[in-house]
């Protein structure tokens, strides 16, 4: 048989808890939902950061290019096919700019395709560019300028690369300037606090880097099948990146991976060549210890307020269903058994807290105790 | 006679060394100020800003962690020996490379002085350093194509302030600040690359008790100055994680324990048909004398560690915790026991169920606020 004392309660209680239950999964999904969503900016904005960048890196390099395509004594210069002039010429402008801002190649180039003046490799000249330098070719073949990630000789950089006219204003050749990626990604991280590596893959990186810097291409920068060029933090960025994800990286992709206990947001974002190719790949990662942090915080905070709440809930179905009807009932219920036994209990003070059915209850005691007393005195 | 010989061939003898000597004075002065103005003009011009690369000046900077003697929280400072590396072009310092075969000129020690005496250098003061290092050396490099490199010793206390708020899962920054005192953000711009990124770690010999180590960030974070300027400042930080296990005898254990105090106020007595079995004044003796054992505990670890006393922080919140769940014992010894107040409103019914709910709400609430404290701690 059912005890009212404890199934009342407990189906009450087990209602209040699953209600409480659902509405605090409701918001924590709720509030995970915010949190992804916090993250998911995040990373669309790591996406975007990089991606301006480059393309902004793109445009200083054609700027550059662009601006000394139109030096009336380079155009005269490379007209003339004037190398030791050319050199002169542009040597030192080339320094402070590779000093101050990054650009690590300028290269002059006669029509189609073919390397005229390295400044960055003065004694590497005269080859064909024609097979692994295609927005050369185009430069030359449509004679307007272009930008692009590109692997040079001496490395992979983002390339401007602007048509050159003679004095007369016949088409000789073109200039390209080129930034490096290592200077970017540092600038990256010195102001927006983001960790990144740069991933070139090696088949292209060993058949047009043929100048880069000896040490550069070794197995100890082997990620997968690319090479690691550069990196902000490469303690961290091992952890963050493996072989695995650089297996495909032909489009943007990003995931959330754990390191030393803290989460990080990473965007895997392509490096294309102009003409499609992909060339490698950018990692870029940002703690998010804050929104996971926050979201945990809130979780045990939800946690906790669920719990406090279903305790109160109880508390207030316990008091109520046991300190009101079921210990009231149980009282009356002993003294209905004394009827007609001789005694009379003691007349109950708290009485006068009983609720109305329960003091109905507790009167009917008393008639028919002392209806039955009055009978016995007879 | 002789005496007149003898003074015409003296004044024969003078006339030429006077002709002479009248013809040098103005030789002297105008030949050496044509060779000392220069010189000075040079030297001046050697130490003013070099402004042949244009402005700013960037002067990298790249900071490494030999040693991490102390940390001390309290303080929020910490004794360290850092290696300070500054790179900046200054062409006017280029030379032939052929004058030095080991591929640059060197200087160390007092030499160091002289040499920068006599050649701009920025000034980069450590702006979070307590009183004057300790130890401190130093070493100049400078290479044909006028890179300067300066690396400096310094050994001394740096200022930390430590953020306890997720005390014992928090994380710490002991960070050394760069600031060019001198010249502002436009005309010298502290920044890094990649080697300077590689040069600035710590020692991996580097061991602090209680504390692990994370790696070293640097960050450029200006500083502003007056009519809208600013000086480049450059934070370079060693990340620390405090090793959390080790503060749970010392601190958590009888944290966690002095909250028992106030539930055993409450657990011992006895209800008999809504009526207590033991007189309230027995227990509030149990809960005062917690209070006071909870007040002794909190003077020892807030004497131990000073910085968890400012702010809210784990420990701090437990503390309150502990005299919240005292205050409620007491109040419910007080107002329940000897009072009888919910008796008095409701009857002695409702009294015994709220005790009977009371006796295991209270432990399950204190518990349930003490873990989450501790897990939005770790969160």
């Amino acid at each position: 048989m059912m005890r009212f004392r404890k199934a009342a309660p407990r189906a009450l209680i087990v209602a209040a808890g699953l209600v409480i239950l659902v509405l605090t999964i409701g918001s924590n999904l709720l509030f995970g939902g915010m949190t992804s969503t916090v993250e998911r900016n995040q990373i669309e904005l790591m996406r975007s950061i990089i991606a301006f960048n480059i393309e902004g890196a793109g445009v200083n390099a054609l700027a550059r290019a662009e601006m000394t395509a139109s030096d009336p004594l380079v155009r005269e210069l490379l007209a003339r096919g004037d190398r030791p002039g050319l050199l002169a010429h542009t040597l030192p402008m080339f320094l402070e700019q590779r000093d101050k801002y990054g650009v690590d190649q300028v290269q002059f180039h006669l029509a189609p395709a073919t390397s005229f003046l390295r400044l960055q490799a003065p004694e590497r000249h005269g080859d064909d560019l024609s097979r692994f330098r295609p927005i050369v070719v185009a430069v030359n073949r449509e004679r307007t300028a272009r930008r692009g990630v590109a692997i040079a000789a001496t490395g992979p950089a983002v390339f401007g690369v602007a048509p050159v006219r003679d004095p007369a204003g016949n088409h000789v050749g073109s200039v390209e300037f080129g930034l490096d990626f290592g200077a970017l990604l540092d600038r990256l991280k010195a102001a927006y606090g983001l960790e990144l590596t740069l991933f070139i893959d090696e088949e292209p990186l060993r058949n047009f880097a043929r100048g880069i810097r000896p040490g550069v291409i070794s197995e100890q920068n082997r990620v997968g099948t690319t090479m690691r060029l550069h990196s902000t933090n490469w303690t961290l960025m091992q952890d963050l990146v493996n072989g695995d994800d650089l297996r495909i990286h032909d489009e943007t992709r990003d995931w959330v991976r754990d390191s030393g206990g803290t989460s990080y947001g990473v965007v895997l974002y392509p490096l294309l060549s102009g003409s499609g190719e992909t060339l490698g790949a950018i990692a870029v990662a940002r703690s998010f210890e804050s929104t996971r942090g926050a979201a945990g915080r809130s979780t045990v905070l939800q946690a906790l307020f669920a719990l406090l709440g279903f305790v109160a809930l109880a508390g207030v179905i316990l008091i109520v269903v046991r300190g009101y009807l079921v210990r009231p009932l149980a009282a009356i219920t002993q003294r209905f058994a004394t009827v007609g036994a001789g005694e009379r209990p003691e007349p109950d003070e708290d009485d006068r807290f009983l609720s109305e059915e329960m003091a109905a209850l507790a009167d009917e005691h008393r008639r028919i105790a002392d209806l039955v007393e009055g009978r016995k005195k007879r | 006679m002789s005496r007149l010989l003898a003074l015409l061939l003296l004044l024969i003898a003078a006339v030429p060394a006077a002709a002479q000597t009248a013809a040098t004075p103005p030789q002297t002065p105008a030949v050496a100020p044509q060779a000392a103005t220069p010189t000075v003009q040079e030297a001046r011009a050697l130490t003013a800003l070099p402004l042949d690369s244009g402005l700013p000046v960037i002067v990298r900077a790249g900071l490494g962690f030999v040693n991490v003697e102390a940390i001390d929280e309290n303080e929020e400072a910490f004794t360290a020996t850092v290696d300070l590396r500054l790179q900046w072009t200054d062409l006017r310092l280029r030379y032939p490379a052929e004058e030095t075969p080991v591929g640059y000129r060197e200087w160390r020690g007092p030499a160091v002085d002289a040499q920068l005496a006599a050649m701009w250098h920025p000034q980069i003061g450590i702006a979070n350093m307590r009183g004057e290092p300790t130890r401190q050396s130093r070493s100049l490099r400078l290479y044909p194509d006028g890179r300067v490199e300066m690396l400096r010793r310094v050994s001394g206390a740096f200022a930390a302030p430590m953020d306890v708020q997720r005390f014992p899962f928090d994380r710490q920054f002991l960070a050394v600040e760069l600031v060019s005192e001198r010249e502002t953000a436009n005309q010298v711009l502290l920044d890094y690359r990649q080697d300077d990124l590689a040069f600035s770690r710590a020692d991996a010999a580097i061991a602090i008790p209680g504390w692990n180590l994370g790696a070293v960030t640097l960050a450029r974070d200006p500083l502003p100055g007056w009519y809208g300027e600013s000086y480049a400042r450059l934070r370079v930080a060693l990340e620390i994680d405090r090793s959390a296990l080790q503060t749970v005898p010392g601190l958590f254990v009888p944290l966690l324990a002095s909250l028992l105090i106030p539930l055993l106020g409450t657990w011992l007595n006895e209800l008999r048909d809504g009526e207590f079995e033991i007189e309230a004044f027995e227990f509030t003796n149990i809960l005062i004398g917690g209070l006071f054992a909870v007040i002794a505990l909190s003077f020892t670890v807030y004497s131990e560690r000073s910085i968890l006393a400012s702010g809210i922080n784990t420990i701090s919140m437990l503390f309150a915790l502990n005299f919240a769940a005292l205050a409620l014992a007491i109040v419910i010894n007080v107002a329940l026991v000897h009072f009888s107040a919910v008796r008095a409103v409701a009857g002695r019914h409702v009294q015994h169920e709220t005790f009977l709910f009371i006796l295991w709400a209270l432990p399950v609430a204190v518990a349930a606020i003490a873990a989450a404290l501790i897990l939005v701690a770790a969160a």
